[in-house]
């Protein structure tokens, strides 16, 4: 067979395929986009009203209302010598009327403890830690501040990962709400705040609440806390900061304001303690444990006849650093995809099922569709219309429209999400950041969308051949001038 | 622009403005500079209590800005609406309570927010049954949020007790969660009596627990054997916790066997709860709790060492031996 013949006859191949799937694929990624659009809407009706009323809506009054629930703050830890005693400092000087910080030490083999002990003066108590959710690492022992006042609590145990490290963080919270955040998250102060009214506002039905999370790289941090927010000057890191904004942000947002939203970020996420013992806590075999822990209550209330509600608040409130190197994200990225598969499949029975209402006949078969398989049908429709191209299958009216669908459209989306983001809470004052922000929303089409698609299928693939998931090394890059962190990586981190 | 009125509005807000110069000089603003100036009076408005919020309630009547409320309660936009709401409750206008009940059942959330709030700024008990009603839900949404409602009832004073037995018989759980929690925040003894039947049979648990915590406030020696009841183990685990906690408010004597005997339970929040409400029970709960701690390693002992060792470091421990 000599090249010609070779050629032609992937050129009949390709044209086979092509016939059957061009006009799906720009169907889809019609669809996949404006679906995005129709969420960004969402999301812009919902600043925009929480812009209206932001001068009477008295959010602090709802806090320090009779209605006003105290919350327990989960900081769990592995060997954060560098950052631990700012991190607490700072969450015990949140602004709120009545919260306790439970520091839940993974069995660190740095100087973790000694930082805590030496800068709030812990002794140890003879204190339980109740078993109300099974957890798996034996505890070694509890500390509290020796004034007995101080609202600390460092709970010691053997390494046990980062999921049942909160969940010993939860059995070991006092109050009725419980958030769980990462030692290197940097919170607003009022982040408390802002996330606790949904269940001031109706504390018999919400159960849960997100709150957003933004990239930190690059953002002036004093003594934990936000400075100057500023756009950090690798590109991998600035085209994160756009996807943040447009997925996490207003994407979940849409959900919320739609009433379906079925994943709430790890990072920061409020939920009642009671509904979280009721149904288990985090499990701690998930890859994906924050997507499954939201799924898990959704499918637990509406199993169980319960009316509830769970909302995203769109103020900003957690900052965390994004990685910085191509290693780490892909990483991320693998891991994340492998979480949404794994979790998509064992929740699976509430797929289309009306019983869920608009979390089983919507966002649930939203999420296969567009979330799942997107990166497969990416990734192969830009590879089809490529090689089609160049074999001549495919005429450029079809290529160019693919180009104006695929990514054009996209790039449309992310730029008024990049609008809708800036007019509601404008936090990058500098323009050269906003232009930075939508050259990156240019750029993240020239590239990074492949390359994560690339890995999201990798994530997936090795969940279908069973590889042990791994969690990682999140190398952190640390604030101000703090040292650079390197986070060792524990079997089950 | 406005730089030769800030001293005169401060003068006003800080309580300064003792001859009046202050404020005569704000009233005779022209409407362009006030127009300006008005959101900050506003904002103060918010912030300060007594004379000086009278005296800026004054400045606004001055200015008309209360009859343009009053007008603006039924504009066609939303954000006029709850904005006028908003005003005529800083202003606490009582004129404004007939007005305003009519936008307790407005379609748009926030105006319901607003006139919720306003009403219990405002403080005529005669809106108390409305704000309630308000609670209901909305095209399945949260009629007017739970907090806005309990701080208006709170606001209304003791004239509400009537209102508030309605709504713990009310349909709606969010409702009787509601009045069990004012009960309590206000000390509404004449609540008990329905508080131990929401207790002791009411099918959602939050009210249920709501109930407990205003038992604890409010309720009598009779209460200590209804809080008892509900700690045995038949009961749902939260709610056990939760009357050991409600026990320890209610401060009887009566309580400490059954505290104590809380010590050894297998769930073992409950046990720390229950020492912690003997160590506020005072020296003869403490004592209730050293024994166990002297005792054979156990759970009661373990409960009682770590009650004693927290009270140890807050210093409730050298209290409790003084006052014996």
């Amino acid at each position: 067979m000599t090249w010609s013949d070779l050629v032609a006859r992937l050129a009949s191949v390709v044209s086979a395929i092509m016939n059957v799937v061009a006009g799906p694929v720009l169907i889809y990624f019609l669809v996949i986009n404006t679906s995005l659009l129709v969420l960004m809407c969402l999301a812009g009706w919902e600043f925009q009203r929480h812009h209206r009323r932001k001068s009477y809506a008295g959010t602090e009054q709802a806090v320090a209302s009779q209605l006003g629930q105290g919350v327990t703050v989960v900081v769990p830890c592995y060997n954060e010598e560098v950052v631990i005693v700012t991190a607490v400092q700072a969450l015990l000087a949140l602004r709120f009327s009545c919260h306790e910080v439970v520091v839940v030490d993974d069995g660190s083999t740095d100087t973790t403890f000694e930082q805590l002990r030496g800068a709030f003066d812990l002794v140890p108590l003879s204190r339980e830690v109740p078993p109300d959710l099974a957890t798996r690492g034996a505890l070694i022992d509890v500390h509290v501040p020796r004034d007995g006042r101080t609202r600390l609590v460092l709970v010691r145990k053997e390494n046990s990962g980062r999921s049942d490290t909160i969940n010993v963080g939860i059995n070991a919270a006092t109050e009725s709400l419980v958030v769980f955040i990462d030692a290197d998250s940097i919170l607003e102060p009022d982040a408390l705040i802002s996330v606790t009214k949904p269940f001031a506002d109706d504390p018999t039905r919400v159960v849960a609440t997100g709150g957003v999370i933004r990239a930190v790289n690059g953002c002036k941090i004093v003594n934990g806390r936000m400075v100057e927010v500023r756009l950090a000057k690798p590109w991998l890191v600035r085209i994160q900061v756009v996807e943040y904004l447009r997925a996490f942000m207003l994407g979940r947002s849409g959900w919320s304001r739609f009433g379906a939203l079925i994943l709430i970020s790890g990072a920061f996420g409020m939920f009642r303690r009671d509904v979280l013992v009721e149904v288990g806590g985090l499990d701690p075999d998930s890859i994906g444990e924050d997507f499954e822990l939201v799924m898990r209550i959704h499918r637990y209330m509406i199993d169980n006849g319960r009316d509830y509600r769970v909302k995203f608040v769109a103020e900003p409130v957690s900052w965390t650093e994004v990685p910085v190197t191509v290693k780490v994200l892909r990483s991320q990225r693998r891991r994340w995809h492998r979480g949404l598969w794994e979790t998509l499949w064992k929740y699976r029975g509430m797929l289309l099922n009306p019983r869920y209402g608009r979390v089983g006949l919507v966002a649930i078969p939203y999420y296969w569709t567009f979330e799942l398989i997107a990166p497969f049908l990416e990734l192969a429709g830009f590879v089809l219309v490529a090689l089609g191209f160049v074999l001549g299958v495919v005429n450029t009216p079809y290529a160019l429209m693919f180009l104006a669908v695929a990514y054009g459209y996209a790039t449309l989306v992310t730029l008024v999400a990049m609008a809708i983001e800036e007019l509601s809470f404008h936090r990058y004052s500098r323009w050269r950041d906003l232009g930075a922000i939508l050259m990156a929303s240019v750029l993240e089409n020239l590239g990074y969308r492949q390359a994560t698609a690339w890995w999201r299928l990798e994530g997936w693939w090795a969940s279908l051949r069973g590889k042990k998931p791994v969690w990682g090394t999140m190398t952190r890059q640390g604030f101000d001038d703090s040292p650079a962190l390197a986070e060792p990586d524990p079997v089950t981190r | 622009m406005l730089a030769p009125y800030r001293s005169s509005l401060i003068a006003m807000v800080s309580g300064e403005d003792d001859d009046g110069q202050a404020q005569a000089a704000l009233r005779a603003l022209p409407e362009p500079i006030w127009v300006r100036l008005r959101p900050s009076v506003v904002a103060f408005l918010a912030k300060v209590r007594g004379i000086p919020a009278d005296h800026l309630s004054q400045l606004m009547r001055a200015h008309g800005e209360v009859e343009e409320a009053h007008t603006m309660l039924t504009s066609r936009s939303a954000v006029r609406r709850a904005f006028a709401a908003y005003l005529l409750g800083l202003v606490r206008d009582p004129a404004a309570v007939t007005p305003l009940l009519p936008l307790l059942s407005d379609h748009d959330a926030d105006v319901r927010r607003e006139a919720a709030w306003a009403l219990g700024a405002i403080g005529d008990p005669v809106a108390a049954g409305p704000v309630l009603d308000g609670l209901r839900r909305h095209h399945g949404q949260i009629g007017v949020p739970a907090w806005v409602v309990a701080e208006a009832l709170l606001a209304m004073g003791v004239e509400i007790g009537p209102v508030l037995q309605l709504g713990l018989a009310s349909e709606d759980a969010a409702v009787r969660n509601v009045c069990a929690t004012v009960a309590g925040q206000g000390t509404y003894l004449s609540a008990a009596p329905q508080l131990r039947v929401l207790l002791a049979t009411d099918g959602d648990g939050d009210v249920r627990a709501s109930s407990a915590v205003t038992l604890g406030r409010v309720g009598g020696v009779g209460d200590t054997a209804i809080l008892v009841r509900h700690t045995q183990a038949c009961e749902p685990s939260a709610l056990r916790r939760i009357c050991a906690t409600a026990l320890g408010d209610l401060g009887q004597p009566e309580s400490l066997g059954a505290l104590a005997a809380l010590l050894g339970d297998d769930d073992r929040r409950l046990a720390e709860l229950a020492a912690d409400s003997l160590v506020r029970l005072g020296p003869k709960g403490i004592a209730q709790l050293e024994s166990p701690a002297a005792g054979p390693e156990g759970l009661s002992a373990r409960a009682a060492v770590g009650a004693l060792e927290l009270a140890g470091l807050r210093g409730q421990l050298s209290v409790g031996a003084d006052a014996a």
